[in-house]
């Protein structure tokens, strides 16, 4: 009871308030325009008409992200893996193996367990289709791969750990996913390089269409007719295995059954005081 | 006299000002780890609300805004590109906001794992026995 007095006095003070606010002060009004930066961002995003400002992408926020501020989006790359080193170096020593016997059943119900055999389906082809297609509409690597990496935990949940490890999805092999695809995002960060040094002509890191410093050097915005947009949909794609194996191990070491832990803590335990 | 829409409009910004002020409450002075680290997911979400409103435009005679992806670019019309930047939100708020989502769930996590480990050997997530404890 005295919750709902608290809740209520609460929402009638942010009404008040709001009232009082709107009715004597006008800053709050949002503008009908936006920033000249912004303005230039929309226009230059897609378009064909002069090569040297241009991303090539239909999706203002992709050609943001992996182009204009291309740099930026890396070290946020390298934010998001210092979180997960850290959170991979504070389960050290816990290996994922499976256990010696499992008595009975793991999981939950049948029911459960039969619609969850067809719903990851889906989950990670929803998830391709945000990420490959993430400079046509909105979406990208960092959504596609954060999508994709339900459908571990919701197979974690309802079918047990041991379950995803039988089928070689343990931290080895997403450690090897992860690491495709930060190397890919490497490559490509350094493609326009590559390909200078190869021709002989001057070229950025992360450059994607050709600068005016740079003008002989350009990765192609359409490949058999298809837009690509030049790096971002390689950008994309590598973002997308690096973010979804980079969860898929915190999501495989933060699940461990207790009971697991503390035997493996017990055996080190003996095995230390035995040598 | 004000219109509705600008009420409800600014009832949405005290609104956010208040859950940023729960969520700063939730941070320092609850001393569940747990929620704590709920309280710093609010006020985070918050503080993503915050910038994709300093990035939004009104709509002008009744169009709406449009998001910043160009959807007719197989024209290759200018005319087009003109009406489509006269129209679209400020994509940069988007932009930034797209990366701090994920990287908050992977800082999130990691604090989990934090509070998991401190469970791990303490038996408890309360800051209150934590810091009773030496060692």
């Amino acid at each position: 009871m005295r919750h709902w007095v608290g809740i209520c006095v609460l929402i009638l003070t942010i009404l008040s308030i709001s009232f009082v606010v709107a009715t004597n002060i006008n800053v709050l009004v949002l503008s009908t325009n936006v920033k000249e930066l912004a303005k230039d961002y929309l226009m230059y995003t897609y378009y064909p008409w002069d090569k040297y400002f241009t991303a090539m992408s239909p999706e203002a926020c992709t050609s943001i992200v992996w182009d204009f501020r291309g740099l930026d989006t890396v070290f946020e790359t390298m934010v998001f893996y210092l979180a997960i080193i850290g959170a991979i170096a504070l389960a050290r020593g816990i290996p994922l193996k499976l256990p010696r016997e499992v008595k009975g059943e793991l999981g939950l119900s049948l029911i459960v367990k039969t619609v969850t055999k067809i719903v990851p389906v889906l989950i990670i082809a929803v998830a391709g289709s945000i990420a490959l297609h993430g400079h046509l509409t909105p979406g990208g690597g960092f959504q596609g791969g954060a999508t994709a990496a339900v459908a571990p935990v919701l197979i974690l949940v309802v079918f047990s750990q041991f379950y995803l490890l039988k089928r070689g999805v343990n931290k080895n092999s997403m450690l090897l996913l992860r690491s495709i695809g930060l190397t890919g995002i490497g490559i490509t960060a350094f493609a326009a390089v590559l390909i200078g040094l190869a021709t002989g002509h001057y070229a950025f890191v992360l450059q994607n269409q050709p600068k005016p410093l740079a003008p002989d050097v350009s990765l192609p915005a359409f490949v058999g007719g298809q837009l690509i947009s030049g790096s971002l949909w390689f950008f994309n794609f590598f973002e997308f295995l690096a973010v979804a194996a980079g969860f898929t191990i915190v999501f495989l070491l933060i699940t461990l059954p207790e009971k697991l832990v503390k035997t493996e803590e017990k055996e080190q335990v003996e095995e230390g005081e035995k040598k | 006299m004000i219109t509705l829409s600008e009420y409800f409009m600014t009832i949405l910004i005290t609104c956010m000002i208040v859950n940023l002020g729960l969520a700063l409450y939730g941070v320092f002075f609850k001393p569940n780890l747990i929620k704590k680290i709920i309280a710093l997911t609010i006020l985070g979400d918050t503080a993503n609300t915050f910038a994709l409103i300093v990035g939004y435009r009104m709509w002008v005679a009744g169009v709406p805004s449009r998001p910043p992806v160009f959807t007719e670019w197989r024209t290759n019309n200018p005319l087009l590109l003109m009406i489509f930047t006269k129209t679209a939100v400020d994509p940069l708020p988007q932009a930034l906001v797209l990366t701090a989502i994920v990287i908050g769930l992977a800082v999130t996590l990691f604090l989990v794992f934090l509070t998991l480990q401190a469970w791990k050997i303490y038996k408890s997530v309360d800051m209150r026995d934590i810091r009773r404890l030496k060692g």
